[in-house]
Order: C-alpha cells, then sequence, then structure tokens
C-alpha cells in the first residue's frame, strides 16, 4: 500500500533507526540525571550502534517541554555533547505532551522540502530536574532590596518579610495545568470521562492491563531492542545501570487499584494516580531520512512514513486530540483505522484513552466535530498498546511522541503488521498522528 | 654599567653574534618594546648569548634620555622563554663558573630592576609574559614593575627550580617574598608547580591577566602610563609582623625544613637550602639576600643531585619526541578510541583516555565490570571538577564521551583499541579477532598484556604490523610509565601512534622489545625475588623495606610485593622463570601465605597487616601469621651489614638491567634509565640505574657481583644464584672503562 504523503510525493521518508534510554519515575533512579546528559548519552548510542558518522547528520531536532535552565536549547547542547560537530545546526521545539513526535514532523517536513537528508530527532525530558520556583511575594521582595539605593529602604523591603514567602512555586503542578482553563490535565480527564460515561471500573481495568502487558512484553524481551542501559548521574559505587522502565508493577491488580482515591476531583471522580500516567524521565532518539540516505549509509529501516496530522480541539477536552488528528492523517494516507494493524496511543490517563476510542467509534461525535457523517472507525484495544503503555513506563512529556512511533514501528515486524498509527493528546487541546508503513512493502 | 664578562663561561656552539638575541622596537616617542628574540633557539632560552645582549640593551636604555616605558616580551604572546639554560647546568662542574653564572643574571637583573626604582628617570618597566613562564623566565619578570600575562591555556608561571636540585637564584628566593610574602613564597617555591594564568593572578605573581591578542597594546599603555599599573602592596602585618619578624623567620624556616624532611627522606637538598633563603629574605637587604641565593646554588648545581635531577628531566623532554616522525611532525590526536576489558586496568585506562579528550568505548561481556568502571570515571572526573582541575564543561564533555557495551556493537569507527580482557592468549586472540573483523584494517590494536608476547597475540591478526604493546602499570592514574612494546612486525608509525596517546594521557612513554616481562617487571622480578629470599634468610620485612627506602626507592620491596599482590608478583615471577631460567627461579617459600589467602592489600593482609585504615601504611604491623605460614629458615640474614643486603637488592636489579641493556631491551641505555626511574620509582635523584652504577663504576660493578655470586648466601641456595652471574656485557666495559651512559 503506497499511501501518498502529499507534501513530498517523490521522497520516501523512514524511521531508519531509534533507541531510547530506559524510562525512570521521577525523583527516584533518574533524580540527578539532566536532559542534556540523558539526550546527549541516548543520541550518542545510537550513531554509535548504527555507526552513522555525526557528519552524515543535516541537522538535530529536540523535543522538549521544560527545558533546563542552565542549558538554553537543549537541543543544541545535547548534539554538541553528543559528540555531532558543532557545524550541524541543532534546534529545540516544543508541542507540550507532543514535543518528541513535533521534532520528527518537523524533520519530515525538512526533508520532504528537500532541504535535508538526514535528521537526528531526540525526545528527552527529566521532569527530576524541574525546579522549585520563588514565589510572586518572594521575588517582589527581592526586587525591591535591589532597587532601593540607601540602607534604610533595604532595611524597609526586608522588614516586609513573612515565613509564608518561601511557600515555593512548584513548576510541575503549574505546567501540568492549562492557564486558558485552569484545568489540571487530570480535571480534563475526568472532564471526558463523564462525558462519555467512563466508569471507575473500567478505567481500573485499563491501567492494570497496561502493567500486564508492560511486564510481560519486558519478560519476552521486547524491549530490548529499542532500549540501551543507562548508568544515571548520581549513581552510587555498586550501583547498577537501568536497563527496564522502572515504572511497571509486576503485580498490580485491579483491587489494589480500586483502593486509590481520585486524586484531581475529590470525592467523587474516577482518576487516581493508579490509572493515569506516572511522572517520568525518559528520552527516546531516531534516525528521519529518505530511504535512499539509509540505504547509503547501509541502515535498514524500521518503517516509511504515509503521514501525519496535528490538529486542535476544546482544551478542556485535550484528551480526544488524537481522534482529531487521526482521523486526518489516516484520511491523508488514504486508509481507514480497520486497515491498521498496530496502535500506540498515549495513555496519559485510562479514561481518556477510554473516551477516545468511544469517540473513534461514535457517528455523533464524528458528525458534530469532524463534520463527516460516517465514524472515524473502530479503534482494536487488543490491537493498541500491545506492550502497555504511559500508564505503565511513563510519560516523560518531551519524549513519549518519539518513543511512540520507536515502538510503534518495532511493533509492525513484531506483529507481523502492514501499518501502524502512533497518536497522542496534548495539554492545551491539541493532537498528534503519524501514520507508518512496514518496509518490505 | 653591568659586568658582562663572558670569558672562560662556557658558550653553546651556536652562539650567535653578539646583540642577536634581543631586538628593540620603539613604537612612540618614549616606549621601547624589547624582545627576546635569540635565533639559535625556537624558543629564547635565557642563556649566556641572551644575557650578554640583554645586559647591553639595559646598559643602553638606561642612559636613554626620555625614555617613560619599556615592555619586555617574547617572539610571540604564547612564547617568552623558557628559564634558565638546562643543558648549560648539566655541563657545569665546578662551583665558581656557577656562581659566577649566576652573580652575571642577579646582574643584569638588578641593573633591570634599577631602571623601575632609581630616583632620576624612572622608567616603567612591563612584563608581557604568555606560555610557559618557568624559573628564570619568571625571575626575570619579577625584576620588572609589573607583570601582565597572557590568557592562553599554555601560559604556566612558576618557580620549578627545586625540582631539579637548585633553587631560583637570579633573584626569585628574593624578589617573590617581597612581592607575596613570606609564606606564600614558601609554599611556592619548594612545590616548584607552575600555575596557570588565572591561578597566578589570584596568588599575586603576576599583576593582570589579558587576551593574548591584546598582550602589546596593553602592556604598552600601561608602560606609558596610559593604563595605571597600579600593583597590590602586601598589607602592614602580613610585610612587618610575618615577613620582617625573626621569629616568624625562624618558625616558618623550621617548618618548612620539617615538611620537606618528612618527604624527601635525606636525599634532596635543594628545598631546604631554599627553605633557607627564603625565610631570611626580607630580613636581609636584597643584596644580601641575592648573595645568599648564589652561595646556595653553586653548592647544589655542582651536586650529584642536581646533576641527577637534570637528567631524568631531559630523559623526559627527550620521551616527549617519541611521537613525532622523521618530519618532526606527531600524529593527528586521535578522535575515537575502545578499551577491550572493563576490569580494574581496562576501566582505569578508559576513564583516563576518555578525559584526556578520546571518544571511548568500553567493552566488556559483564555488565557489572562496566557499572563499575563507569562510576569510578564519573568519581574521578567529580573529584577534578571539585578541585578545580576541571572546568564543568571539561568534566561534562569527559562523562560523555565513555561509552560502553556488553556486545562488539559500536566499535566499527574506532581508530585505536587497547586490550585489556584476560592474560590468557586464546581469549585475547578471540576478541582481538572479532574486533578487527568490525573496524578499519588500520585500527591499531594495542594489548596491555604484561605475561604474553606481543608477537604471539599480533600472529593470527590481520595485518599484523598495527598491533603493539602498551602496558600500563596499576594503579593506573597514579603510574607514570607507559612500555610501548615493539613487536617484530609493528610498524614505526604504529607505535609513534600510541606513544603520542600515551604522552596526551599523561604518561612517559618508552619504547621496549618484545621480551618477557618486557623492562620493568623484568627488573623488578630479581630484585623482588631477592627480598624475598633475604627474608627467608632471616633479615625481616621491616629491615629491607627501610634499607631499600634509604637507598632512594619510593616504596620498600615487600611492601610492594603487598601493594602488587603475591599471586600477581607470584604469576610475573612464574612467567619470567619459563622465559630466562634458573637465574629468575622464585622462592617457593612464601606458597603457603599465598594459599591460605593473603595475598597482600587487596585481602587485608600479606607480608603485612592492611586492615588499620591509613595510619598503618606510615607504621605497618607486620602479619601475625606470617611467621608461622611462611617462616624464616635461617637466622644468618640477621647478621648481614646492611651495605650487603642493599647490594642484593640492587644488583639484582642492576645485573638483569645490563642483560637488557647487552641485548638492546631499549634502544638507548638512556630509555632504560628512564623507565627505571618512572617504571619503578627508582631514586630519581641517582638519575637512573644505569647512571646509578656509573657513579660506581663498570669494574666496581663486576668486583661487588662477583663477591656477591661467591658469598654463602648465594652459594647456598639452590637456585637463582645465577642471577648474579656476571653479564657478559659488563665483562667488556669494565675492561674498556666504559660508561654505561656516555
Amino acid at each position: 500500500m503506497a499511501g501518498p504523503l502529499s507534501h513530498a510525493p517523490d521522497r520516501s521518508i523512514v524511521i531508519a533507526a531509534g533507541l531510547r534510554a530506559p524510562q525512570a519515575k521521577a525523583g527516584g533512579q533518574y533524580a540527578k540525571e539532566t536532559s542534556p546528559h540523558l539526550g546527549a548519552a541516548v543520541a550518542r548510542e545510537l550513531l554509535l550502534r548504527t555507526g552513522v558518522d555525526p557528519s552524515e547528520i543535516d541537522a538535530v531536532i529536540c523535543g522538549c517541554v521544560g527545558q533546563p535552565f542552565d542549558a538554553a536549547n537543549v537541543g543544541r547542547v545535547i548534539a554538541l555533547r553528543a559528540g555531532i560537530g558543532r557545524d550541524v545546526p541543532a534546534h529545540t521545539t516544543a508541542r507540550n505532551c507532543a514535543s518528541g513526535m513535533q521534532a520528527v514532523t518537523e524533520a519530515i517536513t525538512q526533508i520532504s522540502a528537500g532541504v535535508a537528508d538526514l535528521h537526528l530527532c531526540v525526545g528527552v525530558e527529566v521532569m527530576s530536574s524541574y525546579p522549585l520556583i520563588m514565589g510572586e511575594k518572594l521575588t517582589q521582595m527581592f526586587a525591591s532590596i535591589f532597587q532601593s539605593k540607601t540602607l534604610g529602604g533595604r532595611l524597609a523591603a526586608i522588614a516586609k518579610f513573612r515565613p509564608s514567602f518561601l511557600a515555593p512555586v512548584v513548576a510541575i503542578t503549574e505546567g501540568l495545568t492549562d492557564p486558558t482553563c485552569d484545568y489540571i490535565m487530570g480535571k480534563t480527564a475526568e472532564q471526558i470521562a463523564r462525558d462519555f460515561g467512563i466508569s471507575r471500573a473500567e478505567s481500573d481495568e485499563y491501567a492494570c492491563q497496561s502493567h500486564v502487558r508492560a511486564r510481560d512484553a519486558r519478560e519476552r524481551g521486547r524491549f530490548d531492542r529499542e532500549l540501551m542501559p543507562h548508568m544515571p548521574l548520581g549513581a552510587r559505587e555498586g550501583a547498577r545501570s537501568l536497563t527496564a522502565d522502572d515504572g511497571i508493577r509486576d503485580q498490580q491488580t485491579v483491587e489494589a487499584l480500586a483502593k486509590m482515591r481520585p486524586y484531581f476531583e475529590k470525592p467523587d471522580g474516577i482518576v487516581t494516580i493508579g490509572n493515569s500516567c506516572g511522572i517520568t524521565d525518559g528520552a527516546t532518539a531516531l534516525l528521519i531520512c529518505t530511504e535512499e540516505k539509509a540505504e547509503e549509509l547501509g541502515l535498514t529501516p524500521l518503517a516509511r512514513v504515509l503521514s501525519y496530522s496535528w490538529a486542535g480541539c476544546d482544551p478542556r477536552r485535550m484528551g480526544l486530540g488524537p481522534v482529531f488528528a487521526s482521523a486526518a492523517a489516516l484520511k491523508e494516507a488514504d486508509c481507514r483505522l480497520s486497515d491498521v494493524g498496530v496502535v500506540e496511543l498515549n495513555e496519559a490517563f485510562a479514561s481518556q484513552v477510554l473516551a477516545c476510542e468511544r469517540a473513534f467509534s461514535s457517528k455523533e461525535f464524528a458528525k458534530e466535530h469532524l463534520g463527516v457523517g460516517r465514524a472515524v472507525g473502530t479503534l482494536d484495544l487488543d490491537r493498541t498498546n500491545k506492550n502497555g503503555g504511559a500508564i505503565a513506563i511513563g510519560h516523560p512529556v518531551g519524549a513519549t511522541g518519539a518513543r511512540l512511533l520507536l515502538t510503534a514501528a518495532h511493533e509492525l515486524e513484531e506483529s507481523d503488521e502492514e501499518l501502524a498509527l502512533a497518536t497522542l493528546c496534548i495539554g492545551g487541546g491539541q493532537g498528534g498522528a503519524v501514520v507508518l508503513e512496514r518496509m518490505s512493502t | 654599567m653591568i659586568d658582562v664578562d663572558l670569558t672562560g663561561l662556557p658558550l653553546p656552539a651556536d652562539a650567535p653574534e653578539a646583540g642577536a638575541c634581543v631586538e628593540l622596537e620603539r613604537p612612540e616617542a618614549g616606549l621601547v618594546i624589547l624582545r627576546l628574540v635569540p635565533p639559535h633557539r625556537s624558543l629564547a632560552v635565557l642563556d649566556l648569548p641572551l644575557m650578554r645582549d640583554l645586559a647591553v640593551a639595559i646598559d643602553e636604555l638606561s642612559r636613554e634620555e626620555g625614555l617613560k616605558g619599556l615592555v619586555i616580551t617574547g617572539r610571540e604572546p604564547g612564547s617568552f622563554a623558557a628559564g634558565a639554560d638546562i643543558d648549560g647546568i648539566e655541563r657545569v662542574t665546578d662551583e665558581e663558573t656557577v656562581g659566577r653564572t649566576v652573580r652575571l643574571g642577579q646582574a643584569v637583573f638588578e641593573g633591570l630592576h634599577a631602571l623601575s626604582t632609581r630616583r632620576k628617570g624612572r622608567v616603567r618597566t612591563i612584563a608581557a609574559v604568555g606560555g610557559p613562564v618557568p624559573g628564570g623566565a619568571f625571575e626575570l619578570s619579577l625584576s620588572c614593575s609589573y607583570i601582565v600575562a597572557a590568557d592562553l591555556p599554555s601560559t604556566k608561571i612558576g618557580l620549578p627550580e627545586t625540582q631539579l636540585g637548585i633553587l631560583p637564584a637570579w633573584g626569585g628566593c628574593t624578589r617573590l617574598p617581597r612581592r607575596v610574602g613570606v609564606p606564600a613564597s614558601l609554599a611556592g617555591i619548594l612545590a616548584g608547580k607552575l600555575l596557570p594564568a588565572k591561578a597566578a593572578y589570584k596568588k599575586g605573581w603576576i599583576d593582570r591577566v589579558t587576551p593574548a591578542e591584546r598582550l602589546i597594546e596593553v602592556a604598552s599603555s600601561l608602560a606609558m602610563g596610559r593604563l595605571k599599573a597600579k600593583r597590590r602592596a602586601r598589607g602592614f602585618v602580613g610585610a612587618w609582623l610575618v615577613d620582617r619578624n625573626p621569629i616568624a623567620a625562624s618558625i616558618l624556616e623550621r617548618g618548612a625544613i620539617k615538611q620537606v624532611e618528612a618527604r624527601a627522606k635525606g636525599h634532596y637538598p635543594a628545598p631546604i637550602e631554599a627553605a633557607k633563603v627564603v625565610a631570611w629574605s626580607c630580613l636581609r637587604s636584597r643584596a644580601k639576600s641575592l648573595e645568599a641565593e648564589a652561595v646556595a646554588a653553586s653548592k647544589l648545581a655542582v651536586g650529584s643531585v642536581c646533576k641527577s635531577l637534570v637528567g631524568v628531566f631531559q630523559l623526559m623532554e627527550a620521551a616527549k619526541k617519541l611521537s613525532k616522525g622523521p618530519d618532526g611532525e606527531a600524529p593527528a590526536p586521535l578522535e575515537r578510541g575502545a578499551v577491550l576489558g572493563a576490569g580494574v586496568m581496562g576501566g582505569a585506562i578508559a576513564s583516563l583516555m576518555a578525559e584526556k579528550g578520546v571518544e571511548t568505548r568500553l567493552f566488556d561481556i559483564a555488565p557489572e565490570g562496566i557499572d563499575a568502571a563507569v562510576i569510578l570515571h564519573r568519581k574521578e572526573l567529580a573529584k577534578k571538577k571539585k578541585r578545580r582541575r576541571l572546568e564543568r564543561h571539561a568534566h561534562d564533555a569527559a562523562v560523555d564521551r565513555l561509552t560502553s557495551s556488553t556486545e562488539l556493537i559500536g566499535f566499527d569507527r574506532v581508530e585505536l583499541v587497547v586490550e585489556a580482557v584476560a592474560e590468557v592468549l586464546e581469549v585475547k586472540h578471540d576478541v582481538l579477532g572479532k574486533l578487527a573483523e568490525r573496524c578499519a584494517a588500520d585500527t591499531i590494536l594495542a594489548t596491555n598484556t604484561s605475561s604474553l608476547s606481543v608477537d604471539d597475540i599480533a600472529a593470527p591478526l590481520p595485518n599484523p604490523e598495527r598491533v603493539v604493546g602498551m602496558h600500563f602499570f596499576n594503579p593506573v592514574r597514579k603510574m607514570p610509565l607507559v612500555e610501548i612494546v615493539r613487536g617484530s612486525k609493528t610498524s614505526d608509525e604504529v607505535v609513534r601512534e600510541t606513544a603520542a596517546l600515551a604522552l596526551r594521557m599523561g604518561k612517559t612513554p618508552v619504547v621496549v622489545k618484545d621480551v618477557a616481562g618486557f623492562l620493568v617487571n623484568r627488573l623488578l622480578g630479581p630484585y623482588l625475588d631477592e627480598a624475598i629470599r633475604l627474608y627467608t634468610a632471616g633479615v625481616s620485612p621491616e629491615r629491607l623495606d627501610r634499607l631499600a627506602e634509604q637507598f632512594g626507592m619510593p616504596m620498600g620491596p615487600i611492601r610492594l610485593l603487598d601493594e602488587v599482590g603475591l599471586d600477581i608478583a607470584g604469576h610475573a615471577a612464574l612467567s619470567l622463570h619459563a622465559a630466562y631460567g634458573d637465574r629468575m627461579a622464585p622462592c617457593t617459600a612464601i606458597r603457603p601465605l599465598l594459599e591460605a589467602g593473603h595475598l597482600g592489600k587487596k585481602t587485608g593482609s600479606g607480608f603485612y597487616e592492611h586492615s588499620g585504615g591509613k595510619s598503618a601504611a606510615t607504621a605497618p604491623q607486620l602479619n601475625p601469621k606470617l611467621s608461622a605460614l611462611a617462616p624464616q629458615t635461617s637466622t644468618e640474614g640477621a647478621e648481614l651489614a646492611d651495605s650487603v643486603i642493599v647490594d642484593h637488592l640492587t644488583f639484582a636489579m642492576l645485573a638483569e638491567g645490563l642483560r637488557a641493556l647487552g641485548e638492546g631491551v631499549t634502544q638507548t641505555p638512556d630509555e632504560l634509565d628512564l623507565a627505571t626511574v618512572f617504571g619503578m620509582g627508582f631514586a630519581p635523584f641517582r638519575g637512573g640505574l644505569l647512571r646509578w652504577a656509573d657513579t660506581l663504576g663498570a669494574s666496581e660493578v663486576q668486583r661487588r657481583l662477583e663477591s656477591l655470586r661467591a658469598s654463602k648466601l648465594v652459594q647456598a641456595r639452590g637456585a637463582g644464584a645465577a642471577r648474579f652471574d656476571t653479564p657478559e656485557l659488563l665483562e667488556q666495559y669494565a675492561a674498556e672503562g666504559r660508561k654505561f651512559r656516555p
């Protein structure tokens, strides 16, 4: 099936290779990690394993949501620290939870426009290093201390200090709240759970299944082909490098999940920490290039890119973004959801995945929001997130978009399928989707 | 007039005509830029021709009307002067000549000093320096009123004279204390370290650091008063209560001497003499202090310690040229390297390579080994960052450069690999063979083997001319020597590349032939075994160690055995025995000690107990089980004179050294000595094994060897007596009265 990528009718663009670091719960194993180190480690290892001479790279694009204060344009820092030459340009891109996918679609656009042949794309997020920020009052106090020219003025400013000034602003909480509607992400999941009548029990069951699938995938070595071992910064003597995602709970049961309290809407909400993705650190690197370039480099590509799409939706219902984006991307690739054998749909929240499933198959939803008379199609949950998803292995926001593509590309061969869809919802009310095709065709 | 009578002083053979070494430029009225441009040297050296020209120039300038400012500088901002003429120091043998040379330099610098301090027609004198500014070059700068240095990585400033067995005698011991005070000067002069520009500025050794491109412009502006040349003055308390206080001086002097003696064990007189001069310098007039410098320097410079240390310095400088080809060019620096085997050695080699800028990939089938190596790498780098030896970005980059794999994936683009896997030929063939399939045909395959032959390792590998030995010593970060082992097929280019890497890693390379034990272990073998035999013959371990340390070894042989590990030493001894026969026959008496698991420091006990932390290292206790497990079989040894015991140890090593010299294990006797100093710490003040033998003379060496060979103790032993046989080469040298190191 040769779907057209309308931007590049004559260029076949492929995911030539990819690699990721194990994803670890924030504040844990990666407590002392930094995005430059983690991102560079993955990028460097990918180049070493593929044997690609870094000077072949036309540009580096890095997706990252929370750039470190001490590494502005973290993509450039990562490129240089990965040993890529100074003459190779690099930039950082952000589209919230889809930043890693944004990096890839930017590469696709540039390659299809003929301005580049080979991009290194990195998605990285070290949420462990998100700072606590000084509150507004403390900041103002310091400002008046620095501004006043007399000792008296300074003392007066200091005298205004109250212990409550010391309460910090938690960057991560602020970052996960949509400022246009004041909904924290969990609340958007509650919203669509109500819209589609998703129950607590369904959500918990879905979450439990994510852990079971991820555990099984890990046990049978499914992740070996996409994972590299990583020794975190700050590891003490005798420590071992991390070789697997550490968010997977091997003994997860529905019963245990049922005991957890709703976190975002107390007391009657259905979204708990247990049926949401965890705050996680991770990095994924991908080589995106033309098919000819891959051949020239001696690489066997993982998948061909057929289409991609970005779409906007209601910020309060940002979790439905995948439905909007997938509908468009599938249309562009000239295929139907039922043709797609592999789906990676990011598990921001269990209720959000389930709401997407309902929306995909809803004629009313299609009519109201997509302006078509027919439902997008049936999302087969057996073919979706077969190796578990973010609920188990976590959601390092800047990295996930790239991770979904890597997992989906490998899964084509693993499941012996022809088409894959990688899609995710984006805080702020957007969705992104990429359709991939297996290489052998 | 500055007195510059050169009659009778040894001028270098290529000395240029008078006046050629300095160049005066007058870019504007009242300003002179004096450049040191000796045509016979690429980097100026303050040798006699240059000092003569400098004296004449200063003399003329002192009479010049309207002179406001003088800038003294080198050819380039990064090339000032290399200090005094080291080769000249090595050649002089009489105190009078040294004294005259020292006083001549002092007079020239006094003349310069007077320009900026005289009552009438005072001239602002600015030293505009950069690159290496050691010893005499710094003393010249100190004689100016202001020092400005180029902010270059190559800029290194200090007074390293005590490291060469002399002391700063061109005013360094006099002017530095007046500038920064006595305590700081004592520390600086006795340590003899060179400081980077910023550090020298922080300590007040220099007054300003400026970009290299602006050096001359800034110095000129300072000289002409357009920029204010204000020096930080030593405060009243420091100047009067410390520097000029006789009580403080005597306390400082005693403290410094005590510290030096603890380290030098009486072998190194220079720091002590320097301490005596520096401590009292501010209490003396400048003239008297300079005279004290001259007297001390004259005595030290003709002494054997100074000659030996200068000799070692020259050997080191020569070793730096090993990486250079016939065209004088060193190979392009290596970008990508690899290490196979993440054991203690492999891990440390990889870490050091990565730190020094090589992208390094570490392979081991055991992930535990890799993990430990990566953690250790980061620990070493963090230590350096904390001590400000590494800036943050350099630290981060060094962390990033070490990657690892448990499979041979990602090694395709490697340019040089150091193999440090198990010492089993088949294992080495297997891993190097697999690697060779993956990387380029000219990728250098270096082996860190200590007991296998490089030729045997190279035999089945494709392109054996790229196989070379790169023998590091344990602990890798501390031991300064690397033996570059040239196999019979190894190409010159591969030897150069490998030497270049060793140099980059901060090591001193010595090229040796592919013989069992190479050089260092081959010489250590009989020395250590002799120590064990003396122990079984009734000499106490403490006595053996004490005597060896008094001779000048950094650590006695028994402590060294514990440090290395009795198993490792035993293994090495066996392979030496297999290769060289009877003269290397190891003493079997301590085998029960090994079998009971007392392997030395790593197991907590060997000959000594090592459980007591750091204090145990200074006053080691004997292992209480020693006498039961490896009893002394005689008391005869206790009766031996100290000198006989020392002869046993040192001549066992020397005889083997002479055999190695005869076989041409190193290309020159100089390199053999370098290897003994850096590889086994052979007393640097003796200049190396052969240089020490030369002080005895070949016939005396032969006589003592014969007497050892004939001694009852050696006659009585079943095996190992042959090590005292007279080497062929020795007979010849003794007959001809030749020196081992001419």
